[in-house]
């Protein structure tokens, strides 16, 4: 039985599931401390999507920014690897040095080195504010960055003084961008987003004319819709028509 | 949607209901729970957005046509549309299976090439049932099937999208499995279908994938369109007899590099033929389940046991044990039509395609440079000696394999023992 007891496991692909985090001093306080308990506690479930999955393994980045950027390691790692570190805030919001640094290493003499070759990454941003540094020329950096163009982008806009107008831009879609408005829908919803994401981006694609980002954009929000203190940002604001009641 | 919680009560369209008892798992499309019904278990799939109206009805028909083969684990019950959604209830999988990815990562592997045919032979049938049924499956992937290590049999899963030839589901499958037509936008049938059947195939006994050679593995980024190069307009067999462009890479596709050569000329040559650039753009010309039960047959028929490492081994023409390398050293075999079923000690004979073994060869206890073939099936055999006596062989009992004894198995099968 020397052949079959000598098989490995098929090459997969790798598919990076980076996460972008605002650590500016807005942050601070019960947001951060959201930030930090969601994702540790959805890295087991995404370690069960990558290990039963024959497609693809789940590899885990994370980059925090405030007054300038940190990546938490110096290299993605794999799901059962990544070992959460809480992240604190305090600072400015530099998020056009955080696209420049993402862009950097969305190569492949950068993070994205794989032998069996990659899918397209998918990053998931969250922020509380807006960039206090020189945005548009960052995301004009990244936006010529063919990792960056095909990836999954979804953004989490944390409050009402999220720039959703940026965040728009970085995802490419208004749809892309989900708003919360309380620490309890915050924390369901970067489990909805890095589950979502990570489901669909590490298969290989499956419906037709759908893009992937246009896939995850509808189970996030068919999932939105159930969740108190989440919306799209696109969803009609008829909030200042309350006195037509 | 509501999700369901234990205790729930889901109303069935034939009047019933199942209570819920817990969840088992979710994917993409919906959850699955562990439901009663009248007291038995079974899996109640509940959908998370449900799906419209058309494939209720289908689902509906499917119900009431039934399935195609003990193989499919088929809808049973449809529930009335309730709490924002619907679901169906089917038999709950048993122990013992396993998900056909955890093969592809090597977390589990078939006990033996016996069970790893009989795999084959199983969804092979299952799919000619289907199709004969008039329908199609349209989304066969590789998470569409549990098998179990042990003895190959194999449950399908995930028969929501079956749908009648020529109908379409809407869904349109998965990359690596779609056929190129169907990467290229057409709408799956019976002829897609036996294209994912023999990716599924070959992925079973190579397990690497067919299209994933130098080629591939060289593009840094997956994304839609080079998947739609890859496994679409480009697709490019791995050994392709005209195209070198695409082998597999050492160290990377680890499993198809040692099998490959190892395993029989007839299975080679099937998939080169098959997966030719010619047949990739002929659905037509795909290869019928039934010639691949065929195939599978004649793979089985060249199993035996080394008698000298005792392993199992196909047998081709250089007579060489796979394993140990020594002369295996045939001295008979069993002539069926146009089969040949080689005898050695210890190994079993499948008759017909039911993945159950009828007969294994032993060696006479009184006389060891006598092999005897015993009747492990349940029914009586007739035999005709060469001098025209006529023998009935019941089950457990046996009979000498002696040049020009002829076997009539199941008064359908006539077979005649040739020695060498």
């Amino acid at each position: 039985m020397s052949l079959l007891d000598d098989a490995v496991s098929v090459p997969r692909r790798t598919m990076t599931l980076f996460f972008l985090i605002d650590t500016s001093g807005s942050m601070s306080g019960n947001k951060i401390g959201a930030v930090n308990d969601a994702i540790v506690n959805v890295l087991p479930m995404l370690e069960d999507i990558s290990s039963s999955n024959p497609d693809a393994e789940i590899k885990v980045a994370a980059l925090e920014f405030s007054n300038g950027t940190k990546w938490l390691y110096n290299e993605p790692k794999s799901v059962e690897d990544f070992k959460w570190i809480d992240v604190q805030a305090g600072g400015l919001t530099s998020l056009g040095e955080a696209c420049l640094e993402l862009n950097s290493k969305l190569s492949r003499s950068g993070y994205m080195k794989s032998a069996s070759g990659s899918y397209a990454p998918a990053i998931i941003l969250l922020s509380d504010g807006g960039p206090t540094d020189n945005f548009d020329g960052g995301l004009q950096t990244i936006q010529g960055n063919n990792w960056f163009k095909n990836a999954i982008r979804i953004a989490i806009a944390i409050g009402d003084d999220a720039d959703l107008d940026v965040l728009a831009r970085f995802t490419g879609n208004s749809e892309a961008v989900i708003k919360v408005q309380n620490i309890d829908a915050l924390k369901q919803i970067i489990r909805i987003v890095a589950v979502t994401s990570s489901q669909i981006g590490s298969k290989s694609s499956s419906a037709g004319d759908t893009s992937k980002q246009d896939q995850v954009i509808k189970d996030v929000n068919q999932a939105v819709d159930n969740i108190d203190g989440a919306s799209t940002a696109a969803a009609p604001d008829s909030s200042s028509y309350d006195d037509w009641d | 949607m509501a999700e369901l919680k234990a205790g729930d009560k889901i109303s069935l369209t034939n009047g019933g209901y199942v209570s819920i008892v817990k969840e088992l798992g979710r994917g993409g499309q919906g959850i699955v729970y562990l439901v009663k019904l009248n007291g038995e278990d079974k899996a109640l799939k509940w959908y998370i957005n449900p799906p419209d109206k058309n494939f209720y009805k289908n689902l509906q028909n499917n119900v009431i046509q039934g399935a195609p083969s003990d193989a499919f684990l088929w809808p049973e019950y449809l529930t009335e549309r309730q709490k924002g959604s619907y679901g169906y209830v089917m038999k709950l999988r048993p122990q013992g299976y396993y998900e056909f990815g955890n093969y592809l990562l090597a977390k589990k592997s078939f006990k033996s090439y016996s069970a790893m045919l009989a795999a084959a032979m199983k969804i092979c049938n299952g799919f000619m049932l289907l199709h004969r049924f008039g329908y199609s499956y349209q989304d066969l992937n590789d998470g569409n099937f549990f098998i179990n290590p042990n003895n190959g049999d194999v449950l399908i899963c995930d028969n929501d999208n079956v749908m009648p030839h020529g109908e379409k589901s809407g869904i349109m499958g998965k990359a690596r499995y779609m056929a190129p037509e169907i990467v290229a936008g057409s709408i799956p049938d019976k002829y897609s279908d036996r294209f994912s059947l023999s990716v599924i195939l070959f992925m079973l006994f190579y397990a690497n994938h067919p299209f994933e050679g130098a080629k591939v593995v060289g593009c840094p980024c997956m994304t839609e369109s080079f998947e739609k190069k890859f496994y679409g307009s480009e697709a490019l067999f791995i050994y392709d007899e005209n195209d070198k462009s695409n082998l597999p890479v050492q160290g990377i596709h680890h499993n198809v590099i040692r099998r490959w050569p190892a395993f029989p000329a007839i299975l080679r040559e099937t998939f080169q033929r098959e997966f030719s650039q010619e047949k990739l753009k002929n659905p037509q010309e795909r290869m019928l389940e039934q010639n691949w039960e065929k195939l599978i047959n004649s793979l089985r028929d060249s199993l035996v046991v080394c008698p000298h490492c005792k392993e199992e081994t196909f047998v081709e023409k250089d007579g060489k044990c796979m394993n140990c390398r020594k002369d295996v050293g045939v001295k008979a075999h069993l002539k069926m039509g146009n089969r040949e079923l080689l005898l050695t000690p210890g190994t079993a004979l499948y008759i017909d395609n039911d993945n159950i073994p009828d007969c294994r060869i032993e060696v006479n206890p009184n006389d060891p440079s006598m092999m005897l073939i015993k009747n492990i099936s349940p029914n009586a055999w007739t035999a005709e000696t060469p001098s025209g006596k006529l023998k009935i062989v019941q089950p457990n009992e046996c009979a000498p394999v002696k040049n020009g004894i002829k076997i009539t198995f199941d008064k359908t099968y006539n077979c005649e023992i040739v020695t060498h």
